[in-house]
């Protein structure tokens, strides 16, 4: 077998390290050497994670961060803009899987590479229907076992058994329905002595705010931070659901406002048709979608069932 | 590691994967410790969660306090091992910190306290990550200090540290440190022990330590005036110096045993090296990825590996390191306004007698990989890099 290296992101509270964790053991299981060594960013629900496995047949004392990996597992969708440099640097002829609720043709856009197997999994809509939460973990661990041929489902029931610890059965019936459902879309063309278009750098975690990385005598004097820079961090993009309102049976009653911990629940002045064609405003109730992180704790506030959870990605 | 593992096996293993803080947990719980005190922080929580969980469900029988705060955790162990219980607790960063004055009264009470740490940086700003400036901060307490490189060292390493700690010619507090998350939360494989009595038969706790007991009532941590303090305290910094003989001996007989021994150094083709790295931590595997291909382009470049840096391992580096013409110390952690301002290779070069060569890597936990090693390794080789100066790997704007 050699030695298979991936690459795996995600957003904190998918489930991702836990899913290398798993993917590991269960490899370990099998009889293989295996290391699952996460990128560690802000332990924060939503923030983007980075994490790597390598499989092999050999003891592995190099962990290093990959820079080219065989396989991308990509757990939302929303990440391949962020990501992209992730997927450029998948060899050719390796695999980017990838959950999604969207067609898997149209991901196949989306990723624009026809020199890899792209598999596309709705593991959002798996993991609901089995584990009862939005933790795509289980389904991604059964496609990667569907293509990679490793590990095995049952090594993998072991590994949620040892990690988990609970929720076992139900864990592994979404493994299993993705092993079975998984998309496959072989690609159009390889050539093996190819080099991807890219390598991931070994720069920690994410630097993707919208700050300047500035050398140490530019950085401010003990790291004091000045207010406002919250507002450059556009917690939007963690939504796996976004609310929607029904103005007609909102009633004002401003309990989502009160009750939503981001301040994203807004009054908006909007414009309406009265019954004889007259134009007015009046206040209405609107979400700030660049700081509304989909908790869906306004929906579940809402007396009159005005807010709707609709999926994203 | 590899070159250290014996061949025979005689106690039959199982091979289990695991996080190095979960690795540690499972070694302490087989060490069955009738005391265990902690407070959670990260990187080391997992530990303290597992040993709870332990306790709770019965696998096993200690007294677990969960204390207030790591000045009491250290404490309470300190008062159990006096008593002459077998005690555990484990620490990281500010936690440490937090413990400090205590930590020189088990070495002083001679306590064989185990204490485990999840090496990580000392804030401000607040760094959770990995570095070891908490671990490098004990230097002069007198603990003995492990630092292991991989999940499966660590878990060895706190068996092989109560036999040292409770050994009659040592009976001092040893700490076991490793990665704060490179190895505390990467999941590795690693074999244990199937039937885990062999470590308690490996380690029974001897109990033969000067403790508090109602039959024959004694005073301990008494004043030590001015003309006994020196003495009392002298017969813990011999015991520190002799204890390097206790710890080779448990590690040649842990490997007889259970098939992996690691010394107090680890060598990695230094026999005709004209370069070496010298590192610590579970970065190692990277360094011999350099060293390889350092070798492959004709360089002969070597490696070695701090195991053990509490007692000095001095006649370890000198047969091994005396003949090769450049020693680069990757240090992970500040020796701030040092004479060299990485802390082991302060150490390393007034063992050789010589300046070496110094460069600071993975501070609060700085991405690192095998291609800078290979960098700083050769722009040494080269003399880019001058001996007595320290250079950085992977600061912004730093002196590479
Ligand atoms: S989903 Fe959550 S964050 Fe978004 S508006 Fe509703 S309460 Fe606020
Ligand atoms: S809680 Fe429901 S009814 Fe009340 S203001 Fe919000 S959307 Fe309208």
């Amino acid at each position: 077998m050699g030695r298979i290296e991936t690459v795996w992101v995600g957003r904190g509270g998918q489930g991702i390290v836990t899913a290398t964790y798993i993917i590991a053991n269960a490899a370990i299981i099998d009889g293989y050497y295996a290391i699952a060594n996460p990128e560690f960013g802000a332990e924060r629900r939503g923030a983007p994670v980075k994490a790597f496995l390598t499989i092999s047949d050999a003891p592995i004392e190099d962990q290093e961060p990959i820079k080219m990996p065989d396989v991308a597992i990509v757990f939302d969708d929303k990440l391949i803009d962020l990501m992209r440099f992730v997927l450029d640097a998948v060899r050719p002829g390796g695999y980017i899987i990838i959950n999604s609720g969207k067609p898997p043709e149209e991901v196949k856009k989306i990723v624009s590479r026809d020199d890899v197997y792209i598999v596309v999994l709705d593991a959002i809509d798996i993991a609901r229907r089995h584990v009862k939460l939005d933790v795509p973990n289980g389904p991604l661990a059964g496609a990667f076992s569907k293509v990679m041929g490793l590990p095995k489902l049952e090594s993998i029931r072991q590994a949620f058994e040892n990690q988990l610890g609970k929720a076992v059965e139900e864990n592994f019936a979404a493994t299993k329905e993705a092993f079975e459902t998984a998309t496959v879309i072989p690609p159009a063309r390889v050539d093996p002595s190819a080099r991807p278009k890219g390598v991931i750098s070994t720069t920690s975690a994410f630097l993707a705010g919208p700050y300047e990385i500035v050398e140490w005598t530019a950085v401010n004097k003990g790291g004091v931070v000045f207010p406002g820079t919250s507002l450059h961090y556009r917690t939007g993009g963690w939504r796996i659901e976004k609310p929607v309102i029904d103005h007609a049976k909102c009633i004002m009653c401003r309990k989502c406002w009160l009750y939503c911990p981001d301040d994203a629940v807004i009054e908006a002045w909007r414009e309406v048709e009265g019954p004889r064609g007259r134009k007015f405003r009046m206040k209405a109730i609107e979400f700030d979608y660049d700081f509304c992180k989909g908790c869906s704790v306004c929906a579940e506030v809402c007396p009159t069932g005005a807010i709707q959870m609709v999926r994203e990605i | 590691m590899m070159q250290a593992t014996l061949r025979e096996r005689q106690i039959e293993q199982k091979r289990i994967a695991l996080t190095g803080n979960h690795a540690v947990a499972l070694a302490v719980k087989m060490a069955r410790p009738e005391v265990i005190a902690a407070y959670p922080i990260t990187p080391q929580t997992p530990v303290v969660e597992r040993l709870a969980e332990y306790v709770n469900n019965g696998e096993l029988d200690a007294e677990f306090i969960p204390v207030e705060s790591e000045h009491s955790a250290m404490s309470a162990v300190i008062g159990a091992s006096a008593a002459g219980a077998r005690t555990f607790t484990e620490t990281s960063s500010q936690g440490l910190g937090h413990m400090y004055e205590n930590l020189p009264i088990a070495v002083g009470m001679r306590l064989p306290i185990v204490m485990g740490v999840a090496a990580r940086t000392y804030s401000a700003p607040i760094n959770v990550w990995g570095d070891y400036g908490d671990v490098m901060s004990m230097r002069e307490l007198g603990w003995i200090i492990y630092i292991a490189q991989t999940a499966q060292e660590a878990f060895d390493t706190v068996v092989q540290a109560y036999r040292v700690a409770e050994d009659a010619r040592v009976h001092l507090p040893v700490v076991v440190a490793y990665d704060g998350f490179w190895t505390s939360h990467v999941l590795q494989p690693l074999d244990v022990p199937a039937d885990e009595e062999e470590v308690l038969k490996f380690a029974p706790i001897t109990r033969n330590w000067v403790r508090l007991d109602v039959d024959n009532p004694t005073q301990l941590g008494a004043v030590g005036t001015p003309e006994w303090y020196w003495e009392i305290r002298w017969q813990a910094v011999e015991a520190l110096r002799n204890s390097a003989k206790v710890i080779e001996e448990v590690d040649v007989e842990y490997g007889r045993r259970f098939g992996r021994s690691y010394g107090l150094v680890t060598r990695y083709m230094l026999e005709d090296a004209e370069v070496a790295v010298v590192a610590y931590g579970s970065i190692f595997g990277l360094v011999k990825k350099a060293v390889d291909r350092l070798r492959k382009e004709g360089i002969r470049a070597g490696a070695l590996r701090l195991r053990v840096i509490r007692p000095w391992p001095t006649w370890h580096l000198q047969k091994y390191l005396s003949h090769v013409e450049k020693v680069l110390v990757i240090d992970r952690s500040i020796n701030h306004g040092g004479p060299q301002l990485g802390p082991m290779a302060v150490e390393v070069g007034a063992t050789l007698g010589r300046v070496i060569h110094c460069a600071l890597a993975t501070v609060g936990m700085r991405a690192i990989d095998s291609d800078m090693i290979y960098e700083a390794a050769l722009k040494t080789h080269k003399g880019l890099w001058v001996a007595g100066e320290t250079y950085t790997v992977g600061l912004r704007g730093g002196y590479e």
